[in-house]
């Protein structure tokens, strides 16, 4: 599955728009046509890493700096990302924009991700991560410049789940 | 060598605007001894002050950011180092304070009692300025010099266990300290952080 070519507009315009800056990230299939479009692109602070905790730590020590941070996550890669979730983005009540291409939602036949259904959404209410979940692509670019003004406002991280016609 | 002697070396040889990363433990509480100031982001968890500080040094190229970290934090998330080298930072002191233990978790033995080798990781991380000071006329040597010239330096101090008794209580929370540190920058940057006007809301 890959984030559709339309959606990947739709996602660069909104971070634009939101006023993100600063991109971690960790190569993902997913995501692949929209990290390399974001590491080309000189209005975005690209920062690969080699784990999402690293991202997440990263992300903050940005904002921290005046930065406005986001990280491209997968499902799999938020589980790796609740330590620094936790620690940092809840302790310390800091704010990280997650953007996050809902693989192992209803619809997704790769049975290696059924298990990211059943962690995903929960994992986010326990980390008390507020989200919202987008299946039209027009829907995405709004989704994102409101979860922008909310993580910024409630100083904690807000998350963009992409899913439905998003992502194919 | 003592890691508090280490700290005294670093607190008089570091810039006031320097920014100063350290994990959560015996580090921060001494080095709050030291230089207390809200350039510090004091007690970040383990595994974390490596990231952080990228994410500062990147954002602000311009200020000097010093790591203090412990072996045990650090052989948590060793990726780290791989990542910041290859940002090829300019204004990065890096320091390991290996007592080669846990010491705020217990005292028990860290990898590099055993065989790992900090150094050795980083060099082969493809951090290129890498030291090992096994004492106080060296570490401040090398602490000196990497404080001095631009680049991304990694120094490991090989100390001694055990703190220092009666230092002050650290008293800030990581909300406060977020706060404060944040608004440290925004004074010293001209930047706004907290509460920026958000014109989409």
């Amino acid at each position: 599955m890959k984030l559709q070519p339309r959606a990947v507009e739709e996602v660069l315009q909104g971070l634009k728009k939101a006023g993100v800056d600063f991109v971690s990230l960790l190569p993902d299939s997913d995501f692949s046509e929209l990290q390399e479009r974001v590491g080309n692109d000189l209005d975005f602070t690209c920062v690969p890493v080699s784990n999402e905790a690293i991202g997440v730590g990263a992300c903050a020590g940005a904002w921290l700096s005046g930065k406005k941070p986001a990280l491209l996550v997968p499902t799999s890669g938020l589980l790796v990302a609740t330590w620094p979730l936790t620690s940092l983005c809840m302790a310390w009540g800091l704010p990280l924009l997650l953007l996050i291409p809902y693989r192992g939602d209803i619809g997704d036949a790769f049975w290696l991700m059924g298990p990211y259904k059943d962690t995903t959404e929960p994992l986010l209410r326990v980390l008390h991560i507020p989200f919202v979940t987008v299946a039209k692509t027009e829907e995405i670019s709004k989704a994102i410049i409101d979860a922008q003004g909310s993580t910024i406002s409630w100083q904690r991280p807000v998350a963009v789940l992409l899913t439905g016609e998003t992502i194919k | 060598m003592k890691r508090f002697e280490c700290l005294k070396i670093l607190a008089s040889a570091l810039d006031p605007s320097a920014l100063m990363v350290a994990n959560v433990g015996p580090i921060s509480r001494e080095w709050n001894a030291l230089r207390p100031s809200d350039a510090n982001l004091l007690q970040v968890n383990l595994g974390l002050c490596a990231a952080v500080g990228m994410g500062l040094a990147i954002s602000l190229p311009h200020r000097q950011v010093v790591i203090l970290d412990g072996d045990g934090n650090l052989l948590l998330n060793l990726a780290s180092l791989a990542d910041m080298a290859n940002q090829e930072l300019k204004n990065v002191v890096h320091i390991v304070l290996d007592n080669e233990a846990y010491e705020g978790g217990g005292g028990l033995r860290s990898a590099t009692a055993g065989k790992a080798n900090l150094a050795l990781i980083a060099e082969g991380a493809g951090i290129k300025n890498v030291h090992v000071a096994t004492g106080l006329d060296f570490f401040e040597k090398a602490a000196r010099e990497a404080l001095q010239s631009a680049g991304h330096h990694f120094v490991v101090a090989k100390v001694e266990k055990g703190s220092v008794p009666e230092l002050p209580t650290l008293t800030l929370d990581g909300k406060e300290a977020k706060y404060r540190f944040a608004r440290y920058i925004e004074r010293t940057e001209g930047k706004q952080i907290l509460k920026p006007r958000y014109t989409h809301i």
